[in-house]
């Protein structure tokens, strides 16, 4: 898949508690973990949806990231078709 | 004849993670037909469940597979800690997998097979409906309908036939579960529009009692409906199983807070 790292970096907070529990504390520490370009790095500790979405981030990896920040459906779909 | 129960049921979590934002009636057409169907399940007293399911990344990732058996001593799950479905640890049995595994080899299906296999609302949605003790064991065959390239409709339905003669021959009573669909688009741009026309269409073929219709499904019919109708693949795969059984729609309601067109199908001839 595309943005394969950054994919695997949301996927890593979605499914695995240590990883979430750690990525909320201290994203930046979580993130240095992976190997993302400037941009991506930059979207996911802005917690950019439109940017994570444009960079190839999968629907079934964002909307649960997205859940797991409680961000209502709307806004997430706002965000997704900007 | 060791099919003693079978149907088929959508895993949208919405159903558990937020119930109440749909419609009553719809609400409670879901959960009567659930709960119809577990009474059927119950009644059959099945030693164990088939569950073909779909993959949603808990799993595949590093390594997809099209077809993967669920060979460990049990599954957790589920990995959503927001979808309201108690954590559990539901019971494998890596006796029946590997059986399995040894026939599908037989027979021109290499499938792969995981010893560490997560649930997650694909699996636990509709054991929390079917089995909510979590008391029967489970093997779960995850089906690849996410990434490319993924089997097609005519194998799944051609690995449903070739599980055919295993499950009949199987000393256990066997319950098969397909789970996924119908139409939706989890997460992507088009989440939260259903396609009807599609999803009665898709329900005419699969309660036809004529397994080869649903062959005729590309993935490009299936994705038009939303990229999460290709879990139907799984549906299609019981299909192939049941053969000229004729499933009955059970229940169907597009639900849009769930966004999902939600179906429940069951055969009640198990075998």
């Amino acid at each position: 898949m595309s943005a394969y790292a950054l994919n695997k970096l949301l996927r890593e907070v979605n499914r695995d508690p240590g990883t979430r529990e750690r990525f909320f504390k201290d994203a930046a520490a979580v993130a240095a973990g992976y190997e993302l370009s400037d941009e991506e790095r930059r979207a996911v500790l802005a917690r950019d949806v439109t940017a994570l979405y444009r960079l190839g981030v999968h629907g079934l990896i964002l909307r649960p990231f997205t859940i797991l920040h409680q961000m209502p459906e709307p806004d997430y779909l706002e965000a997704i078709r900007r | 004849m060791a099919i003693v129960f079978a149907c088929a049921g959508s895993h949208a979590p919405g159903i558990r993670a937020w119930t109440e934002r749909a419609p009553q009636q719809q609400i409670d057409n879901l959960f009567g037909g659930y709960a119809a169907v577990r009474q059927g399940l119950e009644g059959a007293r099945p030693d164990l469940v088939l569950l073909l399911t779909s993959e949603h990344w808990a799993n595949f990732f590093e390594h997809v597979g099209a077809f993967c058996v669920g060979r460990g001593a049990s599954f957790e799950g589920p990995i959503e800690p927001w979808l309201r479905v108690e954590n559990a640890t539901v019971k494998g049995n890596p006796g029946f997998a590997t059986r399995l595994l040894d026939h599908c080899y037989g027979n021109g299906f290499e499938l792969s097979f995981s010893h560490e296999m997560k649930f997650d609302h694909g699996s636990m949605v509709p054991l929390s409906f079917l089995t909510p003790q979590m008391n029967v064991s489970v093997v779960p065959i995850m089906f690849n309908a996410l990434s490319t390239p993924r089997p097609t409709s005519a194998r799944c339905l051609a690995l449903g036939r070739a599980l055919r003669p295993l499950l009949d021959q199987a000393p256990e009573r066997i319950a098969v579960i397909a789970t996924g669909g119908l139409s939706h688009d989890p997460g992507e741009r088009n989440h939260g529009i259903i396609d009807t026309d599609f999803d009665a269409r898709f329900i005419a073929d699969m309660t036809s009692a004529d397994p080869e219709r649903l062959a005729r499904y590309s993935d490009a019919d299936l994705l038009k409906a939303g990229a999460g109708t290709l879990e139907l693949l799984a549906w299609i795969c019981l299909a192939g199983i049941m053969g000229r059984q004729k499933a009955r729609l059970v229940a169907y309601e597009a639900v849009v807070p769930w966004a999902t067109g939600m179906g429940i199908v069951s055969y009640d001839r198990a075998a």
